[in-house]
């Protein structure tokens, strides 16, 4: 009961602001409109469009193209993609931010610069750098043909070009969390004789539960709609190596807009999806936040 | 159980937080770290629990050496300064925590976790609050909370980190008087780190005062304040009027005055600083048989049984603090601006030490 | 020194498994990129990357990157302004709205923008009459990066932006200070280092693009052809060191770019931590 009214109080206390601190009604409308102009023009249009397009030749149409052949392995192996690389950066992530988060110890800035490296690097050298170690004239190429492995043109490339450009999502979220939850709570279960692994998966892990929802929630929106990397090892072979983005672009290229736009609609749906989930955990954190707020306050 | 500490060093970095630290608490024993921030009573605490590891030294837990024990083996309870509760499990799991992460041989059964855990609310008097969450309870509560969940492993050290520190005034008061009783039902050899003389003068058997990385005295309550080892120590606990002068032939000797000492009868015309509490100086409206300052009245504060009076020293203007009895004030019906004599009792001088 | 203590657990194992991911997954590979380009004399690899056809292509790419990123500057401040202080109907769908840059495919982005701001979509229609082309010129690449990069600025904007004391701004009115004023002298230069951050990142990402600008470009050499595609163009053609060199050229500026934010975020986190004590 009293949380409520003080949260109440809370919010009227950001939104009402003195006079001597705001704008004219007509300043406050022209921002306003000016704003949403700007976000029309790059956001909510070309957001419609997606969906206007897809559905421009009817619904049978649009069904017809998701559930082809073609476009039905460009989603498996979309699938499989992000299965694979979310779980190999949510592991990544949990580890790299105990090691900085937990202890203190020399290059650990350098270290959560390196770490971040995969968001500055352009997805087409990303796809790059793995042909230039697994392709035809690849460091390992020669080796890879003798033994009849593919990685390049085949589904463990595109593996690894997923791989890395969502490399940083999960421990970026993690590092700051961890570091602002500090470590008494795990020392405190430390002295009461708890293990390593019992610390982790009883104390750490439980208090970390949204930002990691977080970071694997766009580290999977990342991972299924990667285009430029994937486009680089791919070798676009319909049918095999087409993830969701690559179809589209191959539809596109042929004209066939409408199957192209019904492809990208089920990847903007996805991308709402991610929003909706996304705005659903911060309100989440948000209200972890308060209570926790209010027990320091007290 | 016993805990010896045995010339323990810390160093951060360049920062020396430790030297050479020695100290024993006997078993049963309720011990105060007092000191300022920074002073290095946490890091010590930090240390005999095992979250810290000392640069040399070692600690003994009962004649044998625990220094590189694991924390886990060491049976000390510590209560956190901020109760580093667990937030997401309720005040029973809390409690539980210690027992349930204990290998499955010597994990005690359902029925007997639930029931220790209970008695343990019970003991702190919080058993209706078994199925909240932490963010739910009050500072108060969450203290006795962290510290049942401290006591549900048994251990045979208890350490409290500003175990008062977060809470009010008033829950201040009366958690460390229930602290106080509770130790005397438990006999539970205690460590606890404050930065509130009050709290230590209070509570503790045995206060040891830090500074700097070191160990400025230990003794009792009684001890400590009545017989200050060094000038920090008189400065940390309570209110002291500091003079400087000089010490010659057993006398000190401040601006105009020459105050008799009980020590310091060799000392040559050395400089030092004299230290009288504001209760031992006495206001008079006429100038005594013993050597008294002129002063001026330039403030009364009479809330509360003493009456706090400011004044301030005609020759240099300094200001000098006396507490004086209501009893006392009502004789001398002193009034702000009116001239008075004080004359400074029970001083206490230490020699400036070169450097 | 002796070894250092950790009283919690895992600090071997975890920071070992950081590393060595971090140097299979990224460090190793980029590293060869590097390695490669020595199979060129420096002669050969200087004529590599400023060929004209390379030249017009870094100057689209930085160029519009830059107007895209200074679009973003002004638009994004303004809307985490609108977003932190005025109270409209679906405020909170539009803010949730503004990260789908970041959740949206870039290949549905570019045929999204293409097909509004092509000669027959919704918005091209209207802009084409006025001899305004968008799609198949620079000005698509243009407004393909500003799209990439719309987030960027908002999202470093809004907390400090939120954080702001009403007092201060209270304490300026007092003192006289117009609302103006008060924006221009007080609110900005608190914000500023968020700005620069939110600036810097939304161009870093939009130099590297390739998704979304691909479609809505045109990809016509000398003009309307971006960097990150004439490293594709080279690779499909098996020029594999012509690639790898100008990806060396840009891996460099990228990082220069990483460097750069990271001392601006750390900038901006001082300033805060000075405004909250």
């Amino acid at each position: 009961m009293s949380s409520t009214v003080s949260h109440l109080g809370h919010y009227q206390a950001k939104v009402a602001r003195s006079r001597a601190t705001s704008e004219p009604a007509w300043i406050r409308w022209s921002l306003i409109a000016i704003a949403l102009a700007f976000l029309s023009l790059f956001l909510f249009i070309p957001l419609a469009a997606v969906f206007t397009e897809a559905l421009r030749k009817g619904f049978e149409t649009y069904i017809a193209a998701l559930i082809e052949p073609d476009a039905l392995s460009a989603i498996k192996l979309t699938v499989i993609a992000a299965a694979i690389s979310v779980p190999l950066n949510l592991v990544f992530g949990v580890a790299a931010a105990w090691a900085t988060a937990k202890f203190d110890f020399k290059g650990k800035s350098v270290l959560i610069t390196l770490i971040d490296l995969p968001f500055a690097v352009s997805p087409v050298i990303a796809g790059l750098i793995y042909v230039l170690i697994f392709g035809l004239q690849g460091w390992f190429g020669e080796w890879l043909i003798d033994n009849d492995y593919k990685v390049i043109f085949a589904i463990p490339g595109i593996v690894l070009a997923t791989v890395f450009v969502t490399f940083p999502f999960v421990a970026r979220e993690l590092i700051p969390l961890m570091q602002a939850q500090g470590k008494e709570e795990e020392e405190a279960a430390l002295v009461l004789g708890a293990s390593g692994w019992q610390i982790l998966w009883r104390v750490t892990l439980p208090n970390i539960k949204w930002g990691l929802l977080y970071g694997v929630i766009l580290t999977n929106a990342r991972a299924m709609g990667e285009f430029g990397a994937v486009s680089v090892v791919s070798g676009h072979i319909r049918g095999m190596t087409n993830t969701m983005p690559l179809h589209v672009e191959i539809l596109y290229n042929e004209y066939n807009y409408a199957a192209a736009f019904a492809v990208a609609s089920l990847l903007a749906f996805l991308a709402l999806v991610t929003l909706a989930l996304k705005t659903f955990i911060e309100w989440q954190s948000a209200r972890s936040a308060r209570t926790t707020e209010q027990l320091s306050e007290e | 159980m016993s805990i010896e500490i045995r010339n323990i060093h810390k160093r951060f970095g360049k920062f020396n937080a430790l030297n050479n630290i020695n100290l024993d608490v006997p078993t049963g024993e309720l011990v105060a770290l007092l000191g300022p921030s920074g002073c290095g009573k946490t890091t010590l605490l930090r240390i005999i629990a095992g979250l810290e590891a000392a640069d040399e030294g070692s600690i003994l837990f009962h004649g044998s050496d625990a220094t590189s024990r694991d924390v886990r083996e060491r049976e000390v309870g510590f209560v956190f300064q901020h109760y580093a509760l667990f937030r997401h499990m309720t005040v029973f799991e809390n409690v539980a925590f210690g027992l349930r992460v204990r290998p499955r041989k010597t994990r005690p059964s359902e029925a007997e976790i639930h029931r220790r855990v209970h008695a343990l609310l019970e003991l702190v008097q919080l058993d209706w609050l078994a199925g909240r969450y932490p963010p739910q309870l009050s500072g108060g509560q969450r203290q006795r909370i962290a510290l049942a969940r401290a006591l549900a492993v048994e251990p045979k050290v208890l350490l409290l980190d500003e175990p008062f520190g977060a809470l009010d005034a008033k829950v201040r008061k009366d958690l460390r008087r229930w602290l106080r009783r509770l130790h005397d039902e438990l006999h539970i050899t205690s460590v606890f780190v404050t930065h509130d003389q009050e709290e230590a003068l209070e509570v503790a058997d045995r206060i040891v005062v830090m500074n700097q990385g070191n160990i400025e005295q230990i003794g009792s309550p009684q001890d400590v304040y009545d017989q200050p080892a060094s000038p920090f120590v008189y400065k940390f606990l309570g209110n002291v009027n500091q003079f400087h002068g000089r010490v010659h032939a057993g006398k000190a000797h401040i601006d105009t005055l020459a105050l008799d000492i009980d020590d310091h009868h060799e000392t040559d015309n050395t400089p030092a600083h004299a230290f009288v509490r504001p209760h031992d100086i006495e206001v008079l409206r006429e100038r005594g048989t013993q050597p008294a300052f002129s002063a001026v009245v330039s403030y009364i504060n009479a809330i509360g049984p003493l009456v706090r009076v400011e004044l301030q020293r005609q020759d240099n203007q300094s200001i000098v603090e006396a507490e004086l009895t209501r009893e006392r004030f009502r004789e001398l019906a002193l009034q702000q601006g009116e001239a008075v004599y004080i004359q400074p009792r029970n001083v206490r001088v230490f020699l400036d030490v070169p450097n | 020194m002796a070894k250092r203590h950790h009283v919690l657990p895992g600090f071997n194992l975890s920071l070992g498994y950081t590393i060595l991911y971090l140097s299979l997954i990224v460090l190793i590979p980029l590293g060869a990129a590097f390695l490669k380009t020595t199979e060129l004399s420096f002669a050969e690899f200087w004529t590599t990357v400023t060929a004209p056809r390379v030249l017009a292509s870094y100057k689209l790419t930085f160029g519009a990157s830059l107007i895209g990123a200074l679009i973003n500057a002004v638009f994004g401040l303004l809307t985490a302004w609108v977003l932190v202080r005025y109270t409209f109907p679906g405020k909170r769908l539009v803010d949730a709205l503004v990260d789908l840059p970041f959740a949206l495919p870039t290949a549905v982005a570019g045929i999204a923008l293409t097909a509004v701001y092509a000669g027959n979509g919704w918005l091209g229609s209207l802009l084409e009459p006025h001899g305004i082309k968008v799609a198949f010129t620079p000005l698509g690449v243009v407004v393909a990066l500003t799209f990439i990069g719309l987030p960027f600025v908002v999202r470093t904007v809004q907390p400090v932006l939120e954080d702001l004391e009403a007092e201060t701004e209270e304490a300026a009115a007092s003192l006289g200070a117009n609302r103006w004023q008060t924006f221009h002298k007080v609110i900005l230069p608190a914000i500023w280092p968020a700005l620069l951050t939110g600036f810097a990142l939304a161009f870093a990402r939009a130099v590297g693009e390739y998704g979304s600008v691909i479609f809505i470009a045109g990809n016509m050499p000398m003009v309307s052809e971006i960097t990150p595609l004439i490293i594709i163009t080279k690779l499909e053609q098996y020029d594999y060191t012509g690639a790898t060199a100008i990806a060396v050229v840009m891996l460099v500026i990228s990082f220069i770019l990483l460097l750069a934010i990271n001392g601006l975020q750390w900038w901006s986190s001082q300033r805060n931590a000075k405004s909250a004590e």
